[in-house]
């Protein structure tokens, strides 16, 4: 199977009023400038628009600085974008709200909660009672592998068993998309492919929608259906690329299948070309 | 067990320069140590010098009190907006380097030399050090932690008290102790200022009388109550912040 990058245009469709009956995220020409500290415009993401399909996992991929992080805060409600609108299910998104739940990189646990008491407190604040919150937690701690440490508290566990606990958090409350900014970058290279295991795993479950920031390529690519790259200064999309891989993926089966490296070697390919044009301007 | 007879140790090291130095320099207004710790029993026993040392820490605990409800508020708002901060900071750092003792007699001349003016002295120097202690935690929240509160659903008033509180509460405890020695300290300037009552009345009027027996068993007695309190108070803050104490800094080895 040949690589096809689909022509931007094709996937960056202008959003109309009429959205496709699968989008449950519109980004509508969407741009951010911020003002540096000597007072200069500094423009983050140039008028993106994109469309995120239902149940679909999908990766920003893109350099460090390229603003993909902040088109997610932006998704999340917690970055007002300078202009163009940002829809959830048709609903211009104003703010942050349960639908959409987020998952740091920084893991922004509450440190005075123990790992129950991070998971449970999502659902306790909607008003789920305390039982039936802490039934749901701990099933949520078993499933990401944390059985056992119900009464741990944050500065107990190592990183990666925080970001466990971290994605059972937001599970907790059910948001309908998963906002994941970077959940890996802060851990080990082991680390990082046994919790991209356990998430694929997780998620081929039940299938929510994942927006996956990532400047990993691997990582992308194992995980995604669809990989959209972003170009540096202004923040832009460039290629967006269909994997079309088979799924349950399992990591040792991938590595082996040549489309699998074929995407890889593709898109690191196009990464250096846009990186160059990037460092050229 | 040596970590416990530390403390000990010194207070007796301490009472025995005292001793010595009394006996070298054989000075009328320097008793002893031991003449000085004779007396505090007659202090105690009496009944109107209790009564004076009672409403003196009456006065503490209310200015404390009041000190510590209307500060942590104040100081977790100006953390968490710029524009509460612009407002406050100006009127706080005109009143911080004002000793509060030398605002008690203007206080006096509003207020009279009652309970009134003695627990706004207190409640003045306790709050600043609980204000900026406060206003430095909550500022220190991580911001993902907020906005993981608000993807939740927290208001921004509930963000407030359920997570910028707790964050911030080693900090706030940290505040409150020294507001908690400041409070002992202004208690007793106040009662030298306003002399009517209270264990700094006791202690200054046996120094007009030249009762210095008194005057240092008052010094042991006063020294003895900060040391109770910032006891019990490091108790309860251990308890509180247990979460955040360096013991849990070792995390397992497991991704």
């Amino acid at each position: 199977m040949k690589v096809v990058p689909s022509r931007s245009s094709e996937w960056v469709r202008p959003v109309t009023s009429q959205r496709p009956a699968s989008a449950i995220i519109e980004i509508d020409r969407v741009s951010q400038v911020f003002q540096t500290s000597t007072r200069k415009d500094h423009v983050a993401l140039s008028d993106i628009s994109l469309t995120i399909e239902e149940g679909a996992f999908v990766s920003i991929l893109g350099p460090s600085g390229c603003g993909k992080s902040t088109l997610l805060y932006i998704v999340g409600g917690f970055v007002s974008p300078t202009r163009g609108t940002a829809r959830m299910k048709g609903q211009p998104i104003t703010g942050p709200g349960p639908d959409r739940g987020p998952v740091f990189q920084e893991f922004a646990l509450f440190p005075w909660k123990t790992v129950l008491g991070n998971v449970m407190y999502g659902p306790r604040q909607q008003g789920v009672r305390a039982t039936e919150a802490e039934a749901h937690s701990r099933m949520l701690i078993q499933m990401v592998g944390l059985k056992g440490y119900e009464n741990f508290y944050p500065k107990e566990l190592s990183g990666g068993m925080k970001q466990r606990v971290a994605l059972a958090r937001t599970l907790a409350y059910h948001p309908e998309v998963l906002l994941m900014d970077e959940p890996f970058g802060a851990l080990d290279a082991h680390t990082r492919t046994r919790l991209q295991n356990d998430l694929l795993n997780i998620w081929e479950r039940d299938r929510k929608t994942v927006l996956f920031v990532t400047h990993s390529v691997d990582e992308a690519v194992f995980l995604s259906d669809k990989v959209v790259m972003m170009s540096k200064s202004p923040g832009r999309i460039g290629e967006v690329i269909d994997i079309d891989l088979p799924r349950p993926r399992r990591r040792n089966e991938l590595l082996l299948d040549p489309r699998y490296q074929k995407y890889v070697v593709e898109i690191e390919r196009m990464f250096d070309e846009s990186d160059e044009v990037g460092s050229a301007s | 067990m040596t970590r416990r007879a530390a403390p000990v140790l010194a207070c007796v090291g301490l009472l025995a320069v005292w001793q010595i130095a009394s006996l070298a320099l054989e000075s009328d207004s320097f008793p002893t140590a031991l003449e000085a710790i004779r007396t505090i029993p007659d202090i105690l026993g009496d009944k109107e010098s209790l009564i004076n040392i009672l409403a003196s820490l009456r006065r503490m605990a209310i200015g404390f009190g009041i000190a510590v409800l209307v500060s942590i508020p104040l100081g977790l708002s100006m953390g968490r907006s710029r524009a509460v901060a612009a407002f406050f900071n100006p009127l706080l750092m005109v009143i911080y380097p004002v000793p509060k003792a030398a605002l008690m007699p203007i206080i006096m001349l509003w207020l009279g030399v009652g309970d009134i003016t003695k627990t706004l002295v207190i409640f003045l120097g306790v709050s600043l050090p609980v204000i900026y202690h406060s206003f430095e935690g909550a500022k220190a929240v991580e911001e993902k932690m907020l906005w993981s509160g608000a993807a939740m659903g927290l208001s921004p008033l509930r963000r407030l008290v359920r997570i910028v509180l707790p964050a911030a509460l080693p900090e706030i405890l940290t505040g409150c102790r020294t507001g908690l020695v400041l409070a002992l300290i202004t208690m007793i300037t106040s009662e030298m200022i306003a002399r009517q009552s209270g264990a700094g009345n006791i202690l200054f009027n046996a120094l007009d009388m030249g009762q210095y027996d008194t005057v240092y068993a008052m010094i042991i007695i006063v020294g003895a109550m900060g040391i109770c309190l910032d006891a019990v108070f490091e108790r309860i803050r251990a308890r509180l912040v247990r979460w955040s104490e360096p013991q849990f800094d070792m995390p397992l080895s497991f991704s």
